[in-house]
């Protein structure tokens, strides 16, 4: 029994050195946890903050995300300001020299920050800043992670920043990056094939957070279910949007699992329009732990939703 | 013969004038880049400025037949960066007493082992809602406990040092040292200087740890300690010395006002149940929160002037609040006021509420509370209230009022 217990004490204890050795680095969302362990490989061990059924707008300051910071090497984040009601707040607190919270964007200063939005081609770039267009984001829509061609992209600005923070080990993470992307990049040409049936389907969304599918799939959205961006829908609104879509000939609702399903489901009764479940985080929906899976799901679920209407 | 042999070189010719435009124009867009590359930042004067925001809060009330709309608050914000070491920041807040700074902070920023060092005008971290702003609190009254053990919110007026502990769970320590601790806490001024042993030190150690991926829970001991307290006795007519037929009060002559010594611990305990279920997003949710409070202090009777054997007496409140949606947020509190000076006198306060989140910056909230104390022809308080809050630009108080 003594030997057991030693041995068990020998292994915990060898255990958390080899953790200890590796790059401790924390992600946002759980996309970013799966990219990043797949960039990182055995060098890096990754904890995230976001469960991937929250709405990412109102993910919850747990103290328990403090310490993870705290101890952090670096923190992975989608960036645009998405993360703006827990990351800066987290942050401000978690006493890292390496990552502070950037009063101007409400991203990261500091060399251990690695902000997943470099070089994206942003969206909707609001022409005027005020919160009587609802809870818009300064610097353009920062969803791209819908959009499954945006992968390769977050893939490499996360191996640069794991490369930044530790230069001894770029050469693996440049080579763990090219094994993801020879993975990763004929599935989105497979799914560009596949996404065929939707490209130029109307649709409606429950939150603005799907230009980027729309860009990758060929899904024209005309509306929102929400009034303005995080703005709860008012029965005007609602009778508007009901004719808006019958006028425009809109088969498609696409809401997001975070979202109240009622309204979706009475929108899809008055117009005939089907609905179709996506996540906007990995893991949001059952068996979507991955990017990959996330965004094959999400095709998935679309191209249900329409082929059950022209059937 | 001479054009067939000019059509013939036309091909030839034409690639090379093709390459040539391409160059040309890749010339022109490299120097385009460079010229945007290297130009200098675009900024303006006010590049530096702080972030500014504001809160308005505002209230409807109907106490036993009397009714009043009541501006409460108009919190104004600004927060910036000094320097790479500190920042820091202002709150001043309008109400209907008046315009009163209420923060005005510097913490640091860059200090190793996991320190932080924050002085000023602060709200000091005892307890968990005694810090809280009033708009951010979750019913429209601050309870009463808090109004009369802290004296409203823990603002205080000196420095506070706090450290996070590097272990694998949240746990923190706060050590402090004070002018006085609570906004209208009238044991001491803050404009007049006093001994060492005056002051009031502050002492908090705060875990946290998630159980399971649903719940978590928060506990939090805090310990406000003034080891001496001066109360000044001026109730004794002084001398007329002007000979209008009334005395002089107060007086300051020397026999007539007297100081009698003092002393005062407050303790809290704070403790914080969530249940954020996986499955239900940011939609559902339920908050569950108790804090108890000890006061320790030699009291005055106000007739005698002499020591009462009032010394200890307790306060605390509990609240349970649900989240059913993104809009509704309904809960109930049970606030338990002991008095501090007079043993065995309890104020009792039943509030019920209703939070209403139109946007993520505006709020309804519908409350309605019963106070009553067990003396004979005691309180008999029914309040109804609705209170409208809205927030303007960047006005969050992070993660201190989470």
């Amino acid at each position: 029994m003594k030997k057991i217990t030693l041995l068990a004490a020998l292994l915990a204890v060898s255990a958390s050195r080899a953790d200890a050795a590796k790059l401790r680095v924390v992600a946002t969302i759980p996309d970013l946890v799966d990219i990043t362990q797949r960039v990182g490989g055995d060098l890096v061990s990754v904890d995230g903050l976001a469960r991937g059924t929250e709405d990412i707008h109102q993910v919850v300051m747990k103290p328990s995300f403090v310490t993870k910071l705290n101890r952090a090497d670096a923190v992975v984040y989608l960036g645009l300001s998405v993360e703006h009601a827990f990351l800066p707040g987290l942050l401000d607190v978690a006493r890292n020299p390496a990552m502070k919270p950037d009063p101007d964007t409400f991203n990261c200063l500091g060399n251990g920050c690695i902000d997943c939005s470099v070089g994206v081609g942003v969206l909707e770039k609001p022409d005027t800043l005020s919160r009587a267009q609802g809870e818009i984001h300064p610097q353009g829509n920062p969803h791209y992670n819908t959009g499954a061609n945006n992968g390769p992209l977050i893939a490499r600005n996360i191996a640069a920043g794991l490369s930044r923070v530790d230069p001894a080990h770029a050469a693996e993470y440049q080579k763990n990056l090219k094994a993801y992307l020879a993975e990763l990049e004929p599935k989105i040409a497979e799914w560009r094939k596949r996404a065929a049936p939707l490209k130029g389907v109307k649709a409606v969304s429950y939150h603005k957070d799907v230009p980027y599918l729309g860009a990758f799939t060929g899904i024209d959205f005309v509306d929102t279910i929400e009034l303005k961006p995080g703005v709860a829908p008012t029965p005007t609104h609602l009778a508007e949007l009901v004719k808006k879509m019958k006028e425009q000939g809109v088969t498609l609702i696409v809401r997001e699992q975070q979202y109240d399903a009622k309204t979706p489901a009475w929108l899809a009764e008055q117009t005939g329009a089907k609905v179709a479940v996506i996540g906007t985080m990995a893991n949001a929906l059952p068996g979507t732990e991955t990017f990959v899976k996330l965004s094959e799901t999400n095709l998935a679920n679309l191209l249900k939703a329409v082929e059950h209407k022209g059937s | 013969m001479r054009y067939f042999f000019l059509f013939a070189l036309l091909p030839l010719a034409l690639p090379a004038r093709a390459d040539e435009a391409a160059e040309a124009r890749i010339k022109s867009l490299e120097d385009r880049l460079a010229k945007i590359e290297n130009a200098p930042a675009k900024t303006s004067l006010s590049a530096f400025n702080p972030a500014m925001g504001a809160a308005i809060d505002f209230a409807y009330s109907h106490t036993n037949g009397a009714s009043n709309f009541a501006f409460r608050a108009a919190e104004l914000n600004i927060e910036a960066p000094i320097d790479p070491f500190l920042k820091g920041w202002i709150i001043m807040t309008g109400s209907q007493s008046g315009v009163a700074v209420e923060e005005a902070t510097l913490q640091t920023t860059a200090l190793p082992h996991n320190l932080t060092v924050t002085g000023g005008r602060l709200f000091a971290s005892f307890g968990r809602l005694a810090h809280f702003h009033d708009h951010e609190l979750p019913v429209i009254d601050r309870p009463r406990s808090l109004d009369t053990y802290i004296g409203g919110e823990t603002q205080a007026d000196g420095v506070e040092v706090s450290y996070l502990f590097p272990t694998p769970f949240y746990m923190t320590a706060t050590g402090g040292a004070f002018n006085k601790l609570g906004a209208t806490n009238a044991r001491a001024d803050n404009a007049v200087a006093r001994p060492m042993d005056s002051f009031t030190y502050l002492g908090r150690l705060a875990a946290y740890t998630d159980v399971g991926d649903d719940h978590s829970v928060e506990l939090g001991l805090s310990e406000a300690w003034t080891p001496r307290r001066y109360v000044m006795d001026t109730s004794v007519a002084g001398t007329d010395f002007n000979g209008d037929g009334t005395p002089d009060t107060p007086n300051t002559s020397a026999g007539i006002q007297t100081r009698k010594n003092t002393w005062r611990s407050l303790s809290g305990l704070d403790f914080t149940y969530r249940w954020q279920p996986t499955s239900g997003g940011a939609r559902k949710g339920l908050i569950w929160s108790t804090e108890v409070m000890q006061n320790n202090e030699r009291r005055f009777d106000a007739a005698t002037n002499l020591p009462t054997d009032r010394v200890r007496s307790y306060a605390g409140f509990s609240y349970v609040q649900l989240k059913l949606g993104t809009k509704w947020r309904p809960g109930v509190m049970l606030d338990l006021t002991e008095d501090l000076d007079r043993a065995r006198v309890v104020t009792r306060t039943y509030t019920a509420f209703l939070t209403y989140d139109l946007t993520e910056f505006q709020r309804l909230r519908l409350a309605f509370s019963r106070t009553t104390d067990n003396r004979p022809t005691g309180l008999g308080n029914n309040t109804v209230g609705l209170q409208w809050t809205g927030v303007l630009g960047h006005h969050v108080h992070g993660f201190r009022d989470r």
